[in-house]
């Protein structure tokens, strides 16, 4: 049955095994026996309570930005933005949160989400409007984004003025301040993890949209509007009001990751924190393949993948690369099969 | 007897649940021009992908001049001498002819460019063939290319010649002249099939004719066996007596063969002046470039009245159904629809002002080719799908069930993808989604016609007489004037961004008026 051959879930597992034994192949040549990384990779995943929590957290994330770049992509945009869009998302998130104090968490946390939303959601409008005034590409314009995003969280964390907390000697390390106590994201209170409500959030979005684009009007109108605008236009759907929602609301939800992302401990905003979550958060959603539980199995695999890696390194001395090149072997093979199911339903 | 050029015995394919050609036989021998007849949608083309190489047949066998034919790819199919013309050109428009004819010669480091005109100038020899092989082919005429594309087959030499629908876009004596390059091939010992739904044009060039109905052989034989009369009811199934007028122009038949008569709608000049379902006044329309698209185009259709607009290609018609549809912008000018002005409008409130659009590219702007049969009929009035918030996909069901049985519309079910469907399939539901307009003040549609099979052109000229019997105006932009004087009381030409005209479609010299009006013999 060539269905069942092309069936996503077939085509996950091969791709799997494949990145699988490449994997192990690495490690083999790294000197490791598979076994001792095997394990190594498996207690950096699931070993511990607190490599679960890890995991999860970080697949939330993943959910959150692929899940926004599958709704931008319905309409045919192609939102590589993520990593600005967390970055200013993370920036608002933080002004508003280290402001927070004394504020009880139910009205906090809820702020500090809805700041990173509006704050992602504004850093993909600049693209979202060239887009639809002047037709240009929002691959670029969102790319280009990235690294004012980047930067700018790099200005605000260096200068006193902005979000740099008080320099009392040499060694004050420039960060924000931690956020207000209240601001914190809650624990899932699984004993000793540190999974946080980010993952529930993550999985509710995931469903949200799941629902908006599969069964009510306004998803059907945004895939009008991906497989032909001039279509879309001549039977009255406001065309650019909906191109520009979508990629606005890709951007929103990669803010509302910076925020998850700031609200998770150590609660500062600093260089670097947002570590490409954005550019594995487009992939996820490339993989996800228009579907949210693509989007949330990718996330998963990702998010575990990352930490075990981590552990690999740690423990068995396998360099954490390998994890990575599995990763890109995934990724590599997943498109790969896409583009041959194309080919073959055409 | 020497084994036929081409020869199919029982082939059958099918695409997902749809049979597009079921034990299809069919034998052409060499020096003949073999008709291929029948409606769209009735496998005449995806026969010739399956003798091009486009696709494999799922059943049976075709021999090539006695061998076993069984190409994988069109490659092979060229390499076994099998030339194919296709329904939409295949040069590339920014080169010249002679780049384009040496395109498919594969790679060389140096073109072969004295061996091409030698070629060329035997060509123009034995099919008297000429073209100018260093004019660029975005400056030809469309009947030009048809020619390039022609002498593109023949310069590899190919034993069979096959053409897909190959007049639907050239003027009349254009169409001749194919018709005579196509005997005059055959007349070289070479075998051609003629894939075509005009019987006018079969009878013109065609020793032989197979029907096609419903991806089966309905008959076929020797036409000096198969009276014209016998290939309609074939073809449709019915006879040919029953037929309207206007598909008898489609076919190719003279009006004067039928006993039907056009039911024309008259109005009063007062009827006109007192409520017009569309009016333009002054309509200028200005391209990218800065010239000029359409030219203070005024015109008043009333309700009720059919209207249509001639004109070759090119001379504002295309502009015309995209500034009344609201996809270009108006320089100067208003239109009104029904009493409002819609000059700004966007799609959307002209929809609600009663403005139906059957636009010109069905595949640009007229469908979601890739949505379902559902989705496109729905996509406007979605809002009357919803229930707690979410789609109603079970109503949407229904309600494109409903026009699927009411158009008699060939469809898998209301989930298909719009693309499975044939075109005359695909314009049926066009057609239904715009008529479904409440109320429907003004229909325009562009070019509803062009390259649908008998059925759906019937179909639709009758949806569209109905739509005026009920009081709704109906402007027609057609490059059929036999449809078009069949259809409409008035016919305006296109000519250089003007409107010229009207010319009554009543009155005995009607059409050569027109023809004059096109090509601009006449102020």
């Amino acid at each position: 049955m060539p269905d069942l051959m092309r069936h996503p879930l077939t085509v996950a597992a091969l791709a799997s095994v494949l990145a699988a034994l490449v994997g192990a192949g690495c490690v083999l040549a790294a000197g490791v026996s598979p076994g001792a990384a095997g394990s190594a990779l498996w207690d950096g995943m699931f070993g511990t309570d607190y490599a679960i929590g890890i995991s999860l957290n970080q697949a939330a994330l993943l959910i959150l930005v692929g899940g926004g770049f599958v709704v931008a992509e319905r309409t045919g945009l192609i939102n590589i933005g993520g990593e600005g869009q967390i970055c200013i998302g993370a920036l608002a998130a933080t002004a508003v949160g280290v402001n927070a104090g004394g504020l009880p968490a139910a009205v906090a946390v809820p702020l500090v989400l809805v700041a990173g939303f509006a704050g992602g959601a504004v850093w993909a409008f600049p693209a979202a409007w060239l887009k639809v005034r002047r037709g240009t590409s929002e691959v670029i314009t969102t790319l280009l984004l990235n690294f004012v995003g980047l930067g700018l969280v790099s200005l605000a964390v260096h200068e006193n003025a902005l979000l740099r907390q008080p320099v009392t000697s040499a060694e004050t390390l420039p960060q924000s301040e931690p956020l207000a106590a209240g601001a914190h994201l809650p624990l899932l209170g699984l004993v000793t993890s540190p999974a946080t409500i980010a993952i529930v959030l993550a999985l509710v979005a995931a469903i949200g949209l799941g629902i908006l684009l599969r069964g009510t009007a306004t998803g059907l109108k945004l895939t009008a509007v991906g497989l032909s605008a001039p279509a879309a236009a001549r039977l009255g759907l406001p065309v650019t009001r909906l191109e520009m929602a979508s990629l606005a609301c890709a951007g929103g939800f990669a803010g509302l990751a910076g925020a998850a992302l700031v609200a998770t401990a150590p609660f500062v905003l600093s260089d670097g924190f947002s570590s490409g979550y954005g550019f594995q958060g487009l992939v996820v959603g490339l993989l996800g393949r228009g579907s949210m539980l693509g989007v949330v199995a990718a996330a998963l695999l990702f998010g575990f993948l990352n930490s075990g890696g981590i552990n690999l390194q740690l423990v068995a001395q396998v360099p954490a690369a390998t994890v990575q090149i599995v990763q890109s072997l995934l990724v590599i093979s997943i498109a790969g099969a896409m583009l041959w199911t194309r080919e073959a339903n055409s | 007897m020497s084994p036929a050029a081409l020869e199919i015995t029982s082939i059958g394919k099918t695409f997902g649940g749809v049979t597009a050609l079921d034990a299809v036989t069919l034998r052409v021998q060499a020096g003949t021009v073999h008709c291929v007849l029948g409606e769209n949608g009735a496998g005449k083309t995806t026969l010739c992908d399956l003798v091009y190489g486009n696709y494999r047949p799922d059943t049976g066998s075709m021999t090539l001049y006695g061998e076993p034919y069984a190409p994988a790819r069109p490659a092979e199919a060229l390499a076994a001498g099998v030339a194919m013309v296709h329904q939409h050109f295949s040069l590339v428009p920014t080169m010249t002819v002679a780049e384009n004819l040496m395109l498919g010669d594969g790679l060389r480091l140096r073109l072969p460019r004295r061996r091409l005109e030698a070629r060329l100038a035997a060509i123009a020899e034995s099919y008297d063939l000429r073209v100018e092989p260093d004019t660029v082919v975005a400056d030809l005429p469309v009947g030009i290319r048809q020619q390039v594309e022609i002498i593109k087959c023949l310069v590899r030499d190919p034993r069979l010649l096959l053409l897909d629908e190959p007049t639907g876009v050239l003027a009349p004596a254009e169409i001749d002249a194919l018709l005579t390059t196509c005997r005059r091939i055959a007349a070289a010992g070479k075998a051609v099939v003629l894939v075509t739904h005009k019987l006018g044009e079969v009878a013109a060039a065609g020793d032989a004719a197979t029907v096609l109905r419903n991806g089966r052989v309905a008959g076929g034989g020797p036409l000096s066996k198969l009276p014209t009369r016998e290939l309609v009811s074939l073809m449709v199934a019915r006879s040919p007596a029953t037929l309207d007028p206007l598909l008898a122009a489609s076919l190719g038949l003279a009006p004067a063969d039928l006993e039907t008569t056009v039911p024309s709608i008259r109005l009063s000049p007062q009827d006109r002046r007192k409520k017009a379902a569309l009016r333009l006044s002054g309509v200028t329309v200005v391209r990218g470039d800065g010239t000029t698209a359409l030219d203070g185009v005024s015109l008043t259709v009333a309700p009720g009245e059919i209207v249509g607009i001639a004109g070759v290609e090119g001379n504002g018609q295309s502009e015309l159904a995209a500034v009344l549809g609201g996809a270009l912008p108006v320089a100067a000018g208003t239109i009104e629809v029904g009493g409002a002005d819609l000059t700004q409008a966007p799609p959307r409130r002209r929809t609600e002002a009663g403005l139906g659009v059957i636009p010109e590219d069905r595949l640009l702007d007229g469908c979601l080719p890739g949505m379902t049969v559902a989705d496109n009929l729905c996509l406007g009035r979605l809002s009357e799908f919803r229930r707690f918030g979410l789609l109603n996909r079970r109503a949407m069901d229904r309600a494109a069930t409903a026009v699927l049985t009411d158009y008699a519309v060939r469809a898998a079910g209301p989930r298909a993808p719009l693309r499975s469907l044939s075109g005359g399939n695909q314009q049926r539901v066009v057609l239904a989604r715009e008529l479904a307009l409440d109320p429907l003040v003004c229909l325009l549609a562009a070019q509803p016609t062009r390259g649908l099979d008998i059925g759906a052109v019937d179909a639709i000229v009758g949806r569209l007489r109905a739509a005026a019997a009920h009081g709704a105006g109906i402007l027609v932009i057609s490059s059929e004037l036999s449809e078009l004087l069949a259809l409409s009381a008035r016919v305006y030409v296109c000519y250089r961004g003007r409107l010229l005209g009207p010319v009554d479609s009543d009155s005995p010299t009607a059409r050569d008026d027109l023809g004059r009006l096109m090509s601009g013999t006449d102020s």
